[in-house]
Parts: structure tokens; C-alpha cells; sequence
């Protein structure tokens, strides 16, 4: 079976990062609400295909580096009245994210 | 892009607490996907049906529950990619719907048992 192909892994558990709105059309799992914020890696979770290839049928594309990345819930909703401590986690794409203010 | 299903952070009232039974047909729609969509077939991935319900209209969508929604995207993959049609699932439809009629069945003349 020939080999598929990888994208490299970007970041490390610990990393800033901040997630990028890459105006794609059709099916993409990077909520609004997320994009142009700045969160933390807080796991690696392996390499996936890409939904956005899968959702038009295509199986053969590359496999994904997701990691898992927490962002603070007082810098994602304006009026957030809870503890500054909370935090929300979302798994994200390498292709999603960038070191921030890159 | 942000669209009509992407509602994360909306306001959206008081989150109604019940428990909602899984109907019998949703458990087969999901059981068919599962295999559809399994390594030794990749007819329908679980994204494909995201897309298609993603894209097939915001009336649609709200019109229709949770597995509804899955299962009529999962019709159209199917016929877009020449699986099968919407008239030849409706004439099946039809016909497995007549077997389950009582004069069809034997249920009557057999009595219970």
C-alpha cells in the first residue's frame, strides 16, 4: 500500500498559538466563534484526514496534524462573568492555526 | 464564512432538559452510515453528510430533527454518486410497506401465538 502522505506537526503541547479565518467554503470544523483567537496546545491528539477533503469525497488527501487547544472563556465571550480560571477546549487543524501575531 | 449551523455562542434561551428516546429507524440510519461509510466500502464519510446538510438550506435544516437531517443528506451522497435514486428508495418503500399490511403478513389467519 503506498504510503499517504503527512503534514508535519507545527506545534508543541504548550505552544501560543492563534487560530486563522481562512474564508474556506463548504465543510469546516473551526467554529466562528474561535477564529482570530488565541489559545494554548494542550495535547497533541495524532494525525487525521482532513474533513475538508473527506467532506467532498476525497479520500486520498494527507493526514493532519489536530491538537487540542484551550482558550480562556473571558477571552472568547464579551461579559463573561465566571471564573477567569475557565477555559474552553477545542480540537483544531495544523492548518487552522499560526504562532500568534505572526 | 459563517454558516446557519454554526450557531456556537448564540443566545438561544434556557436548554430544555429531557431525555429524548432513540427511535428504531435512527439506530438503523446510523447502523447503514456506519457500514457505508466503513474502510472496505468509504461510500458516505460522516463529513460528506455534514457538508450536505451544512449546504442543503437553512428551511431544511430547521425543519428537520437531528437524524432526519443525517439521513436526507445521506440520500442525496447516495444519488449523487449514482448508489441509488430517490425513486427506486420510494418504490422500495412502498413495497416493503405492503408486506408489513396484515393480508400480507399471515398475522390473521395464524392467529396469536
Amino acid at each position: 500500500m503506498e504510503k499517504r502522505k503527512r503534514i508535519p506537526a507545527r506545534f508543541q503541547v504548550g505552544d501560543r498559538v492563534e487560530v486563522l479565518d481562512l474564508k474556506l467554503e463548504g465543510h469546516i470544523r473551526t467554529p466562528s466563534y474561535i477564529r482570530g483567537k488565541a489559545g494554548t496546545v494542550i495535547q497533541f491528539c495524532g494525525f487525521f484526514l482532513n474533513p475538508e477533503d473527506l467532506s467532498v469525497g476525497n479520500t486520498s488527501g494527507p493526514v493532519y496534524p489536530l491538537y487540542r487547544v484551550s482558550f480562556a472563556m473571558n477571552s472568547l465571550w464579551p461579559g463573561y462573568e465566571r471564573s477567569e480560571d475557565d477555559e474552553l477546549c477545542i480540537e483544531i487543524y495544523d492548518h487552522w492555526l499560526n504562532p500568534p501575531e505572526s | 464564512m459563517r454558516g446557519y449551523h454554526d450557531i456556537g455562542g448564540d443566545d438561544a434561551g434556557p436548554i430544555p432538559k429531557e431525555e429524548l428516546p432513540w427511535l428504531y429507524w435512527e439506530k438503523k440510519q446510523e447502523a447503514m452510515r456506519n457500514l457505508l461509510g466503513d474502510a472496505t466500502r468509504r461510500l458516505v464519510s460522516l463529513d460528506e453528510l455534514r457538508h450536505g446538510f451544512e449546504s442543503f438550506g437553512i428551511e431544511k435544516y430547521k425543519r428537520y430533527s437531528f437524524y432526519r437531517r443525517r439521513l436526507e443528506a445521506l440520500i442525496d451522497t447516495l444519488e449523487i454518486k449514482g448508489v441509488l435514486t430517490r425513486e427506486e428508495l420510494e418504490e422500495e418503500r412502498a413495497r416493503v410497506g405492503r408486506d408489513w399490511e396484515p393480508e400480507n403478513t399471515g398475522a390473521a389467519s395464524h392467529g396469536k401465538t
